[in-house]
C-alpha cells in the first residue's frame, strides 16, 4: 500500500551566503550536479517514496522554478487525482516565514481537500535520498505526535505529523505563541510527542557557496555518486533532449561528470560539466564546475572556477579559485582576454 | 471526425529488418538504437516535428511491443495533441476476418479511414528505416509549386551503387518518366528515398485501384509509382542533398554510428534549430573515472567509463570497467563491459554483458563488423 502522504515543499529559503548565484533564481533552482536542479532531489525522493500529492511553497523569485517544474510531468505529478500544486507569495504583503501558520493558512483549502493522512514537511537544498515511508512507519510505531528527521546530529528541517494536527495548530498558533512547525518542535513547555529519528544514508544540505562547492566535487567520489544516484530511486529533471557529448581527438577526461550535448576538446579533471557546454582545445578544466552553455576557448587554465550558465571565456583566459573560495563568475557574462 | 489538416504524414514502421539480424530479434527496425541515444524512429518523427507536421499515423505490425512502448502517446517529439498527434496504427481484424497489411501500399489502403478523419490536402509518405534530417515543409511546397500529383524525395547516389537502390528516370524538368528497381544498368543515379507526397485523391483513387488488383505486391515502389506513370499522372523528382542513410544491415548501422565521429559530419545533431527528439532515460550525468581514457567519441548520459573508449559510440547506461579497452565499436543501452575486455569493431547488442577478459574483435584480414548478442 503506498504510504498515504501530503508532500510539503519549503523553497522560500534564501540566504545570503550564494552570493551571485542566487541573485536571479531560488535556491530551490540552483542548478547542481550537471543537469539538475536543487528541488529535484526532494521532489523525486517524495515521488520515490509513493507521494503523490506535493505542494511547494515558494519565495517571491519565481520565474526559474516555475519554468523548471512545468506541469510537473518530468516527477509524473500531472496528475486528475492529486499532483503538484505550487503556492506562491501575494505580491503585496512581505513573505511571511515559511511554516508559519498563517502562510499556510492562507491555502488551507488546498489541506483540507486534500485526502492524505499524514504530512511531511521538507526542504528544498537537501541533497541525497531519503525513504519517506520508512520514516512514516517509525512515526506511526512510536506513536509520536511529530517526528523531525535528523542526520549526524543536524536537523534536516524535515518533519512528519498527522495532517488533522497540522490544521489544529493552523487554528490555535495565537493563542499558544506558536507561529511556525518549528516553534511547536522546539517548545519544551508542550505535551506532544516529539520523535527524533536519524538517517543514516548519505544526505547533505547546500547552504553556502562554499557547500555549494563543495558538495557538488563530492559526488565525483565513487561512494558519493553511487548513494546520490540509485538504480531504483531515480532522480527526475526537465528534460532537454541534448544530443549524447563528444569527445574529439584533444580530449583528456578524468574523473568528472559531464552532462549530455558537450563538446570537449580540452583537458577536463575533476570537474562537472552541465549540458551543452564547449571546451576548447588546449583549454584545461581542473576542480570546476561549468554550469549549462558555457562556452571555453583555446587554451584557458580554470581552476576552483564557478561558472554560472551561459558565461564565455574568451582564448587563453586563466580564472583561478581555491577551495575555501571558489571563483565565481556571473551567468552570462564574457571574460575577455588581456 | 478530426479537424481538417493540411498535410498528414504516415510513416511506415512496420518493417522486419531482417538483415539486422539479433538486433530485430525483439523489435521492429525502426525500434533499433542509433547514435549514443536515438532509435531509428526518432529521425522521421522529430522531422515531422520540426517541419511543423502535427499530425501522423505510424503503422506498425512486426514485434510491435517496443516500438508502441516507446512511441506512447508521442510526447516525447511533442506529438501528443488535442487534435491529431502520433496514432499508432497496428493490423486489425473486422468482419471479414484479420487482414495482415500484404505491402507498403496495403497498410496505407487499409487505414484510409484515418486519413479520411483529417481530410487532408496532401499525404506525406515516409519510412521508419532511414537516417537524415529533412524538412518535409519544403518539400511540400515544392510538390504544391509544381502542381504534382505525386512528388518523390531522391538522392544523388554514387554511380557504382545506383544498382542497389530504386532508381528515378527524369526528363530536365525532374518529371519522372521511369522507374526502375535495383536496375542492372542504371541510367540515372537518383535514388527514391522513399519519402512520397501526394495529393490525398490521388492516393485514394490509386489505393482502391490498386487494392482491386490480384496480381499487385501491394508495394509504393514496385506497384504504385508505375501505375501513377501508366497513368500519366504528374509525378516529379524532389532532389535532396544532406545525409541519409538506410541502416538496414549490421554494417551500415556500424558505418552510420562511425559517420557521427567525423571532423565534419553532415549528420550535425547539435544543431539547436533542428533538435532530434528521443523518449529520455532519465539517466544521470555520464562519470568519467580517475582511470580512464577517452578519445574521439560518442557518449550518452548515465554511463559509466573506467576503461578506455578509442572513437566509439556508448548509449545510456553503459559501464565500461577498468583496463578494457573499446575502439571503432557501438555498445547499446545497458550493456555492461567487465575488466580486462578488448572490444574492436563490434556492435554489442543492449542489455549484454562482456566478461572479465573476453576479446571481441573480428579475424585478422576480415573488415566484418561483429555483432555481439544473445544467440536465442
Amino acid at each position: 500500500m503506498p504510504c498515504s502522504m501530503l508532500g510539503i515543499i519549503n523553497a522560500t529559503n534564501e540566504f545570503d551566503t550564494f552570493k551571485n548565484l542566487t541573485a536571479h533564481r531560488s535556491l530551490a533552482s540552483l542548478p547542481f550536479a550537471g543537469r539538475y536542479r536543487l528541488i529535484d532531489f526532494m521532489l523525486s525522493n517524495m515521488v520515490n517514496s509513493g507521494i503523490t500529492n506535493v505542494a511547494i511553497f515558494t519565495g517571491k523569485e519565481v520565474r526559474s522554478l516555475i519554468d523548471h517544474l512545468g506541469s510537473g510531468k518530468q516527477w509524473d505529478l500531472d496528475r486528475k487525482r492529486d499532483g503538484l500544486f505550487v503556492f506562491s507569495p501575494e505580491g503585496t504583503s512581505r513573505i511571511e516565514r515559511f511554516g508559519s501558520f498563517a502562510h499556510f493558512a492562507k491555502n488551507i483549502t488546498y489541506f483540507l481537500r486534500s485526502k492524505q493522512k499524514y504530512v511531511v514537511i521538507t526542504n528544498c537544498n537537501t541533497i541525497g535520498t531519503i525513504d519517506f515511508c520508512k520514516i512514516l512507519d517509525h512515526h506511526m510505531e512510536t506513536e509520536a505526535d511529530i517526528t523531525e528527521v535528523f542526520h549526524n546530529g543536524q536537523s534536516l528541517q524535515t518533519y512528519i505529523l498527522d495532517k488533522s494536527l497540522l490544521l489544529s495548530l493552523f487554528e490555535q498558533y495565537k493563542n499558544q505563541g506558536y507561529y511556525t512547525i518549528f516553534d511547536v518542535v522546539h517548545d519544551k513547555r508542550h505535551k506532544f510527542k516529539i520523535n527524533m529519528y536519524e538517517w543514516a544514508g548519505y544526505i547533505t544540505i547546500i547552504d553556502s557557496l562554499q557547500s555549494y562547492y563543495q558538495n557538488s566535487l563530492d559526488l565525483l567520489q565513487p561512494t558519493v555518486w553511487k548513494q546520490v544516484f540509485t538504480k531504483n530511486e531515480p532522480i527526475y529533471t526537465k528534460v532537454k533532449d541534448e544530443p549524447p557529448t563528444q569527445y574529439k581527438n584533444a580530449a583528456k577526461v578524468t574523473n568528472s561528470m559531464i552532462a549530455n550535448g558537450c563538446i570537449i576538446q580540452g583537458e577536463v579533471e575533476k570537474s562537472i560539466l552541465f549540458r551543452s557546454v564547449k571546451v576548447g582545445k588546449g583549454a584545461v578544466i581542473r576542480n570546476s564546475i561549468i554550469m549549462q552553455k558555457c562556452q571555453i576557448g583555446e587554451n584557458c587554465i580554470l581552476d576552483g572556477v564557478i561558472l554560472d550558465k551561459d558565461v564565455k571565456i574568451d582564448n587563453g583566459v586563466q580564472l583561478l579559485g581555491t577551495r575555501e573560495t571558489p571563483y565565481l563568475v556571473e551567468k552570462g557574462t564574457v571574460q575577455k582576454g588581456s | 471526425m478530426g479537424k481538417k489538416k493540411q498535410c498528414v504524414a504516415m510513416l511506415l514502421a512496420g518493417g522486419q529488418g531482417s538483415r539486422l539480424s539479433a538486433l530485430t530479434r525483439n523489435k521492429a527496425k525502426p525500434a533499433v538504437s542509433f547514435g549514443g541515444k536515438y532509435r531509428i524512429i526518432d529521425f522521421p518523427l522529430s522531422n515531422c516535428t520540426n517541419s511543423g507536421i502535427d499530425t501522423v499515423g505510424v503503422l506498425t505490425q512486426y514485434l510491435p511491443l517496443v516500438l508502441h512502448t516507446y512511441i506512447g502517446i508521442g510526447s516525447a517529439w511533442d506529438l501528443d495533441r488535442n487534435n491529431g498527434g502520433v496514432t499508432v496504427l497496428p493490423p486489425y481484424s473486422e468482419t471479414a476476418g484479420l487482414r495482415w497489411y500484404k505491402g507498403t501500399a496495403n497498410a496505407i489502403y487499409q487505414n484510409l479511414n484515418y486519413l479520411k478523419q483529417y481530410n487532408p490536402e496532401y499525404v506525406l509518405i515516409l519510412s521508419g528505416d532511414h537516417i537524415y534530417k529533412m524538412d518535409y515543409s519544403k518539400m511540400l511546397a515544392y510538390h504544391i509549386d509544381k502542381e504534382a500529383d505525386v512528388s518523390i524525395s531522391v538522392i544523388e547516389v554514387p554511380w557504382e551503387e545506383a544498382s542497389r537502390f530504386g532508381i528515378m528516370n527524369t526528363n530536365v524538368d525532374l518529371d519522372i518518366i521511369e522507374f526502375e528497381e535495383k536496375p542492372k544498368d542504371p541510367k540515372s543515379n537518383l535514388a527514391s528515398m522513399g519519402i512520397y507526397i501526394f495529393k490525398w485523391p490521388v492516393l485514394r483513387t490509386f489505393l482502391e485501384m490498386d487494392d482491386k488488383n490480384p496480381e499487385s505486391s501491394n508495394d509504393f515502389g514496385k506497384d504504385i509509382i508505375p501505375l501513377l506513370l501508366e497513368e500519366k499522372k504528374k509525378v516529379v523528382a524532389y532532389p535532396f542533398k544532406g545525409y541519409w542513410k538506410d541502416v538496414g544491415t549490421v554494417g551500415s548501422l556500424w558505418e552510420a554510428n562511425m559517420d557521427l565521429l567525423k571532423e565534419e559530419t553532415d549528420l550535425d545533431l547539435y544543431d539547436r534549430n533542428w533538435r532530434i527528439y528521443s523518449v529520455n532515460p532519465n539517466q544521470p550525468p555520464q562519470y568519467i573515472a580517475p582511470t580512464a581514457h577517452i578519445e574521439e567519441s560518442l557518449i550518452n548520459e548515465g554511463c559509466i567509463v573506467e576503461g578506455t573508449i578509442k572513437h566509439s559510440v556508448l548509449f545510456q547506461g553503459v559501464r565500461v570497467e577498468e583496463g578494457s579497452v573499446i575502439q571503432d565499436s557501438v555498445i547499446m543501452p545497458n550493456a555492461h563491459v567487465g575488466k580486462n575486455a578488448v572490444i574492436e569493431r563490434a556492435i554489442i547488442a543492449p542489455g549484454m554483458t562482456v566478461e572479465d577478459n573476453a576479446v571481441i574483435r573480428p579475424s585478422k584480414n576480415n573488415d566484418a563488423v561483429i555483432l555481439y548478442a544473445d544467440e536465442d
